[in-house]
């Protein structure tokens, strides 16, 4: 077993090939990035709704130029979902179009238990792999390259779900009964992704590397609109990005993030607004703020940057130094 | 590079990472110590981590330890701060004081004198202290450790202010196995007057000067180091253990927001607990009676397979917070507490009371905790300048919404009991602990009080299956206990 053959050769280069696939990272995200496709451990990415998580594990994988295979979590998945199941209709389909070749099996046994003894011992044939039904677990184990495997909202998983993915995480091999044990060729490269909806285990937490991605600072944010909506002008995308920036200082039910940034204002260009000082705007709210209680708050936080903006735009012109000396008249 | 000169920087290299990795683990000591889980395969991801990314770039380094080390978000600030205080520390301090070692030369210049001193120091018998060859040698690797050690030792006076007397000088050069620095400093000049300039003589002079005052200002500075590790440390203990003991009718600004911070963490604590609990559930097994239902059909052919799921069966809560003056503040945090817990309950519904009742269950759907809470206490929902009628409360309670209580619902209630000398109404405690699960009563009043004057505390506990002070984080840590056990 080997990790990824595919890797970064610095924390330099993270940054560098993420951002050819229009992710920009902080130094941060990228540190942790690169140790952890050279430790060859999973990571761990938490934080709000929306900042970049599950798009992390893509560019990653696209970056690297390996496949991405994802498996979404939501309560009640379990093994068979996640790791493999039987492909239980193609057995009986085989099982109806053999029955001659069973009743040959058969014959001649003197009772039902020997006629189900002689079946049995041909079991390998219908509990072999031609007959699994590899889920992303396995897909990510069998494949030959490396992968990165992204597994998405791992908080929405039950607690024993959690406690079967660890045995998975800390050897990378899978046994069937039936078959034996299928170990990894490559380690792929995991990712779990939480929104701390449920707190993970310890035991999880300590097989990862940890990474938490909060909301980017307004600098990060304006690279990202910059590379994601450039169609939208150079003042909108100023005026966005500091009202966003101001909602996330109150205390909201959602805070808007970086993919609400960018539905807003792709709306907004669709409807021809270029700045935030239009009776529009105030309609295209919903899409940062989805709650009723939150659109309220936006919408307060919108009339008061209009009407600082429109202030500061009548404020008369300081006069130039000759006007000046009339103040003191 | 002749093949000794290549071993000599591997050993190097060896060497360095050996100090990173005994660094690594002192940290991961001191983290423990502040209260942060790091386990022994953490420490060593954290110094692989550190290796690879390499330690140029302190920032680097800094993020690398971290993502090894520290998996909470609520511990991202300590682990900050704690950095900070340990990895600036006494490195920082030999850095700061190295640079001044060569003012007033040349590179070039500096190097003669080194290589000057090398000659001298290598021809004295006895050798002179490692602390005096580190000094003058310019080794901050050396004397760096060496001052370490001098703090792990524990010899380090706990002193207030700046000054450090010579006496006390003497005794930490003693303390690192130097004898008297002047003494050292006079036999190498005493040697050097051979052959040395008239010049060159003075020049060594000024730089034994210089470096006797620097290590005088590197002691002071681990002195205060100490200092400020040790207050750190004392602060956030003994911060904590107030915390714990402060009733929480007297809670200034700056602490109810502590105190938000442990119910949290409180609450995170309770879910971690119940995760661990329920086991890993196998794959259900067969359900051979939906098996053959469905096969039906299909002609009899079991073509689709059932299995048995059970789902375990959540817990539900109603909790009845009084929000009058008296013990509004025990009931934003148990309001807060609850609404934690929302995914391990399968169902959360809030009340709030003072005299009239009200649910606020909608309010914590639509908006965040902090400003559902606020809403729920402040008067929108019932008058909260009422006189406290629990009576009446629960007969409307009682007339309302009595089938929301069934026999998987835990019913808490939390409140003073004083009623004001209105009917108390305990028949309804009578029904609702009938239809419930069980009934808990939470008091934020001492109960050596309960049962005096207006208070009909000791009519409803009948009807309560448990009854609890709740006037602090230590009594509400021990309710935490009773809520996992039931
Ligand atoms: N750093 C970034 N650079 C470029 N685009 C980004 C960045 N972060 C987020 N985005 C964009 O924001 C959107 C949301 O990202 P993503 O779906 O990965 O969020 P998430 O953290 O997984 O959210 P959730 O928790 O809701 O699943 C995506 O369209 C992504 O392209
Ligand atoms: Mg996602």
């Amino acid at each position: 077993m080997s990790s990824s053959a595919r890797s970064y050769a610095s924390v330099d280069a993270v940054q560098n090939l993420l951002a050819e696939q229009k992710y920009i990272c902080d130094h941060n995200i990228a540190t942790v990035v690169y140790l952890a496709t050279q430790l060859g451990k999973p990571v761990l990415v938490e934080g709000p709704a929306g900042v970049g998580k599950t798009e992390l594990a893509k560019v990653v994988a696209s970056s690297l130029n390996i496949p991405l295979i994802r498996m979404q979590c939501y309560e009640g998945i379990d093994e068979a979902k996640a790791l493999y199941e039987w492909e239980y209709a193609k057995q009986l389909l085989y099982t109806q179009i053999l029955k001659d070749k069973i009743s040959e099996v058969t014959q001649g046994a003197a009772t039902l238990s020997e006629a189900i003894d002689r079946i049995t011992a041909q079991d390998d044939v219908f509990f072999s792999r031609r007959f699994i039904l590899p889920r992303p677990l396995l897909q990510a184990i069998q494949s030959d390259d490396g992968v990165v495997l992204l597994i998405d909202e791992i908080d929405k998983a039950d607690a024993e779900f959690e406690a079967f993915l660890l045995e998975i995480l800390s050897d990378f091999q899978v046994t069937v009964p039936e078959i034996g044990t299928i170990e990894a060729k490559r380690i792929p490269i995991v990712v779990l992704t939480s929104n701390n909806a449920r707190e993970m285990s310890d035991a999880l937490k300590r097989r990862c590397l940890h990474l938490y991605i909060d909301f980017p600072s307004p600098d990060l944010e304006l690279e990202i609109l910059i590379l994601k909506v450039p169609e939208a002008g150079p003042a909108l995308m100023e005026d966005v990005i500091s009202l966003v920036q101001n909602l996330r200082k109150l205390d909201l039910k959602k805070q808007p993030s970086i993919s609400e940034t960018l539905d807003w204002t792709r709306a907004l260009v669709i409807m021809n607004a270029d700045s935030l000082d239009h009776e529009i705007v105030k309609e295209t709210l919903s899409s940062i703020a989805k709650y009723e209680g939150d659109l309220r708050k936006a919408e307060k936080e919108l009339e008061a940057f209009v009407q600082q903006r429109r202030a500061k735009a009548d404020e008369p012109v300081v006069p130039a130094a000759d006007g000046g000396g009339d103040l003191l008249h | 590079m002749s093949r000794w000169c290549r071993r000599l920087t591997a050993a190097a290299t060896c060497f360095t990472e050996l100090r990173v990795e005994h660094r690594i683990v002192e940290f991961a000591g001191l983290l423990r110590r502040k209260g942060i889980r790091v386990s022994t395969a953490e420490t060593i991801d954290a110094v692989e981590a550190a290796n690879l990314s390499g330690l140029q770039r302190r920032e680097t380094f800094k993020n690398s330890l971290r993502a090894a080390m520290i998996k909470r978000s609520g511990d991202v600030a300590a682990y900050d701060e704690l950095f900070e205080l340990f990895f600036s520390g006494v490195g920082e301090l030999v850095k700061a004081a190295g640079e001044s070692a060569a003012s007033g030369m040349t590179p070039a210049e500096f190097q003669e004198l080194l290589d000057d001193i090398a000659r001298l120091l290598e021809g004295m018998d006895p050798e002179l202290s490692d602390l005096t060859r580190a000094l003058l040698m310019q080794d901050s690797g050396a004397l760096e450790q060496l001052l370490r050690e001098l703090r792990d030792s524990g010899k380090l006076p706990q002193r207030p202010g700046n000054y450090v007397p010579p006496a006390l000088m003497r005794e930490l050069l003693g303390a690192m196995g130097a004898g008297d620095l002047q003494e050292d400093f006079d036999r190498l000049l005493a040697a050097a007057e051979h052959g040395m300039s008239e010049e060159e003589l003075e020049k060594l002079k000024e730089y034994l000067a210089r470096r006797s005052r620097d290590l005088n200002e590197l002691l002071k500075g681990m002195l205060k180091l100490d200092r400020e590790q040790a207050d750190h440390k004392e602060n956030r203990e003994q911060e904590r253990d107030r915390l714990l003991e402060k009733s929480f009718y007297y809670l200034s600004p700056s602490e109810i927001k502590r105190m938000r911070e442990a119910v949290s963490a409180l609450a995170r604590k309770l879910k971690n607990i119940l995760a661990i609990r329920y086991k890993r559930a196998k794959r259900g097994r067969l359900d051979v009676k939906t098996t053959l239902r469905h096969s039906l059909e299909f002609g009899g052919v079991p073509f689709r397979l059932s299995y048995d799921r059970r789902r375990r069966e959540r817990p539900q809560v109603v909790i009845l917070c009084d929000v009058s003056d008296s013990v509004r503040n025990v009931s934003r945090f148990m309001l807060q507490f609850v609404h934690s817990l929302q995914d391990i309950y399968s169902k959360v519904r809030s009340y709030v009371f003072v005299a009239e009742i009200a649910e606020v269950t909608q309010l914590f759907k639509e908006n965040e905790i902090q400003g559902a809470i606020q809403r729920a206490i402040n008067g929108d929902v019932v008058n909260v300048y009422a006189h406290s009628d629990f009576g009446r409360a629960f007969k409307d309670f009682h007339r309302d919404q009595l089938e929301v209580i069934d026999g998987k619902t835990t019913v808490i209630i939390l409140g003073d009991a004083r009623n004001n000398y209105n009917a108390p109404n305990d028949w309804v405690l009578r029904d609702i602990r009938e239809r419930a699960r069980q009934v808990i009563w939470l008091n934020p009043e001492n109960a050596s009080t309960w049962g005096f004057g207006d208070s009909e505390m000791n009519l409803y506990s009948k009807h309560c299956d448990i009854v609890e002070e709740c006037r602090n984080l230590k009594q509400l840590y021990k309710i935490v206990d009773i809520l996992v056990a039931a």
